[in-house]
């Protein structure tokens, strides 16, 4: 009795609450297309941020990167100490790693070998995190190794490897799958020092806070190195990269996806204002004489309109509901396969389409409605009666 | 003055190719405190008379006069003010909201209107028409003369000054049906209303202040 009883302030709730009431496998019905409808919105809506977050976090260690290395128009082979100075020059406050790159093959004591890139670079610790061990700030000393080869070759941390012709301990394992680097192949990652027979360093990477600062410090660096020659061809002297684009590619595939999803889950809600509308306007028919009555003794246009449009609302809210409840039951489980954390589906980003979800329900509800109870409200009561 | 006065009203319908004069030049009125009856046989124009009383349907020609203010061009809107403050319905299939309970369906009329609480007024209502022990009741748990004296009371909800009646003992044996004529003969008197009834009931016309007999249209 306690909803009833609030309702009796509202009389077009309370007489649409009661009609709604009357027959409650119609309304069940009704309402279960609502409820379909929002499912296809919400759930489709949060698999497109959960697909999008899963793919962002694992690009995210590579669009916040800097690449540079020689460019076409230099006249040195790699990059020399002067223009990393420069680089650390005119990028402050952002970490720039010089490195060394070799090949090399790694063996087991068992006699199984695996070929492996080699990187030499001081700062470890920027560029690599590691599942054992340490990544040293300053490396002069050992070597870190992809855990994944490290695996297959059963070397652990402390055993020696052997690299041009000197021997280094294992300091610590690196993540696998970090970035887009390695070519899939391991990685060796050896002091700078190993290498001091090279002239110039083969690359150097600028580590970033986030992908927009990496464009604005690639934008610099392009500016400051590569100037616009007389006749409007530019002089490369470093080739610089950064992964801004293949970010923007993959926001906008994502958008685009998210959309169609959208758009499929609004077919579905349609579909079920279509059904709404079915029913509303087969249950006012019926109810004609009733409304004839209610017109009768004088009730207005106006309220037997607010009263019917209010019982479309009911329908898109009961269905609503249900629809966000199943809805958030779908995307805990999405997020807990996806992102590992189902709390995730709380975030905004992802819960406006429950909200998007409930709120399309009510509006498509309410237009469905519009109709029926403009014409249970403009019927003629004489005619009404007559039934 | 009379409380309802309808002065050489013409009703025409237009059905296909052809023009029904449903009502000939009618001339009606009613006093406070009075029942009108009008009887005639089926076609003869009763119902529309009713309804024109009633303000729901408007003449095509002639003039309406509620409470000596001309109605007769009120538009839609301005008619359900009247009908919701001066007039009052009862049918003969009762038309009571199968899920309301006796007391809503009485106040059902007022429901909209939040600034007054007619509640009170509805049991009241229904306690004279002898309902005290029914007023949670819903129509389904009433018998036809209940369900009758409910519509009543909910004809009488706003104070009307006038009480239409449909048949109002059609769907009802000979007993029942007395009975709700003495209830509204007791109420016509109790609220100084003028009551009009149209009906086929021989027993009714016992209980009329007037007879008006209309044929084709025409009032004899």
């Amino acid at each position: 009795m306690g909803i009833t009883e609030l309702l009796w302030r509202f009389p077009s709730a309370q007489m649409a609450w009661r009609n709604l009431g009357r027959n409650r496998i119609r309304t069940a019905l009704a309402s279960l297309g609502i409820v379909i409808g929002v499912i296809s919105i919400a759930s489709l809506g949060i698999t497109g941020v959960a697909i999008q977050q899963q793919a962002t976090s694992d690009l995210g260690s590579l669009t916040n990167e800097v690449t540079i290395t020689s460019g076409e128009d230099s006249s040195t082979a790699g990059v020399t100490a002067d223009q990393v100075d420069e680089v650390r020059n005119v990028a402050s406050n952002v970490d720039v790693v010089p490195q060394y790159s070799d090949a090399t093959t790694i063996s087991s004591r068992n006699g199984q070998e695996e070929n492996v890139s080699v990187i030499g670079l001081t700062q470890a610790n920027v560029l690599y995190d590691v599942s054992a061990g340490e990544s040293p700030e300053r490396l002069q000393s050992g070597v870190l190794l992809t855990d994944s080869t490290a695996n297959q070759l059963g070397i652990e941390i402390g055993d020696p490897i052997e690299y041009n012709g000197q021997m280094y301990r294992v300091r610590g394992l690196i993540e696998s799958d970090q970035g887009f680097g390695g070519g899939g192949r391991g990685q060796l990652v050896v002091p700078e020092s190993a290498l001091s027979d090279r002239d110039n360093y083969d690359s150097v990477t600028i580590v970033t806070e986030d992908g927009d600062a990496a464009t604005e410090i690639a934008a610099i660096l392009r500016d400051h190195f590569n100037e616009e020659t007389h006749n409007g061809e530019v002089d490369e002297e470093l080739s610089i990269t950064d992964y801004s684009d293949v970010q923007e590619n993959i926001n906008s595939f994502m958008n685009t996806l998210r959309l169609a999803l959208l758009g499929i889950g609004s077919i579905s809600l349609v579909v079920a204002s279509v059904a709404i509308l079915n029913v509303m306007l087969m249950s006012t028919i019926e109810r004609r004489g009733e409304i004839g009555v209610l017109r009768a003794v004088g009730i207005r246009r106006g309220e037997v309109l607010r009263m019917i449009l209010t019982e479309a609302a009911f329908l898109g809210a009961i269905g609503g509901l249900a629809g966000v409840l199943i809805s958030l039951v779908i995307g805990l489980a999405l997020f807990r396969v996806l992102a590992g954390d189902a709390m995730v589906v709380f975030e905004w980003e992802s819960a406006r389409y429950l909200v998007y979800g409930f709120l399309f329900a009510i509006g498509a509800s309410v237009v469905s409605g519009l109709y029926p109870a403009w014409k249970a409200a403009n019927d003629r009561p004489v005619e009404a009666l007559r039934g | 003055m009379s409380v309802i006065a309808l002065t050489d009203v013409v009703k025409r319908y237009q059905t296909g190719h052809e023009t029904v004069e449903a009502l000939k030049d009618v001339d009606f009125r009613a006093e406070r405190g009075e029942m009108v009856t009008i009887i005639g046989p089926s076609g003869s124009g009763k119902s529309t008379l009713l309804n024109m009383i009633g303000l729901l349907d408007t003449p095509t020609e002639g003039q309406i006069r509620l409470d000596g203010r001309d109605v007769t061009d009120f538009t839609e809107d301005e008619l359900t003010e009247e009908r919701r403050s001066e007039i009052g319905f009862v049918f003969q299939d009762f038309h009571l909201l199968p899920m309301l309970t006796a007391t809503e369906n009485v106040e059902l009329p007022t429901m909209w209107d939040t600034s007054v609480d007619r509640h009170d007024r509805a049991v009241d209502l229904l306690h004279r028409v002898g309902l005290g022990d029914r007023l949670d009741h819903r129509p389904d748990q009433l018998s036809g003369g209940q369900r009758q004296r409910v519509a009543i009371a909910r004809a009488l909800i706003n104070e009307p000054d006038i009480l239409l009646a449909d048949e109002p003992t059609g769907n009802l044996d000979q007993d029942t049906g007395r009975t709700i004529l003495e209830e509204l003969t007791r109420l016509k008197e109790d609220e100084n209303i003028a009551i009009v009834s149209v009906t086929h009931d021989e027993q009714m016309i016992g209980y009329a202040d007037r007879v008006v007999r209309l044929i084709d249209g025409e009032i004899q």
